[in-house]
């Protein structure tokens, strides 16, 4: 199966890869089947690409890479998602990553809102952490170089 | 937008299994009390606004200032 999407051309999904969203993205409500594209030129960031709509396209990444010490209560999102049962290690952290102002040094990562997705199911849920103090506008790149 | 008026204690029922009570009224401040299953989601309006927004931005970022953040990550050397 192949998407043409325009900000970064042709994109080959697999189908035995493709991750469902029950409630979807906030904000996109409607698209529900996603695809995360892992390119060497973008690593550490990936696109988390809608299989609904060839020209909606998330970036996400490991929030570990940047924020060592990042912690999510799963609790909520597993009883949400029905999930129980389901091992620690079948669930990945993702987070939201916003690079729309322009300037690569400043992107930032949405860590009140982190992706789950179940890797065994095949289904992610984007949880909301309203009561913990992360930043939805997080920096990912340190102010001084490491 | 259906509009109701409630009093203190009074409850107001969505569908079969959500149940919002209104708990108290202090200086402007209104404290609800809400009943539903594990699998509803309820969000303060600011948080959901504020995820909506960074999932938007997400989306409409360039290509190209991916790639440039890529190679300063490399750069930098976070590994």
């Amino acid at each position: 199966m192949i998407l043409e999407n325009t900000r970064f051309g042709r994109v080959a999904i697999e189908p035995e890869k493709i991750i469902s969203m029950p409630c979807g993205m906030p904000g996109f409500p409607g698209k529900r089947r996603y695809v995360v594209l892992e390119r060497p030129e973008t690593w550490p960031f990936f696109y988390y690409q809608s299989v609904d709509d060839p020209q909606l396209a998330f970036v996400i990444m490991d929030p570990f890479l940047f924020e060592a010490d990042y912690s999510v209560d799963l609790r909520k999102c597993i009883a949400e998602m029905a999930w129980t049962g389901d091992g620690p290690e079948a669930l990945k952290i993702y987070v939201i990553v916003n690079a729309a102002d322009g300037v690569p040094e400043k992107i930032t990562a949405n860590l009140m809102g982190p992706l789950i997705v179940n890797t065994v199911r095949l289904e992610a849920h984007q949880m909301a952490l309203h009561k913990s103090s992360y930043s939805h506008r997080h920096p990912v790149f340190r102010k001084c170089a490491a | 937008m259906l509009k109701l008026t409630r009093k203190v204690g009074e409850r107001i029922n969505i569908g079969d299994d959500i149940v919002i009570c209104v708990l108290e009224i202090n200086k402007g401040n209104v404290r609800l009390g809400i009943e539903a299953p594990s699998r509803v989601t309820i969000l303060r309006h600011e948080v959901f606004e504020r995820i909506q927004a960074e999932n938007l931005g997400s989306a409409r970022g360039a290509a190209e200032d991916l790639g440039k953040a890529a190679a300063i990550w490399r750069q930098k050397g976070q590994e």
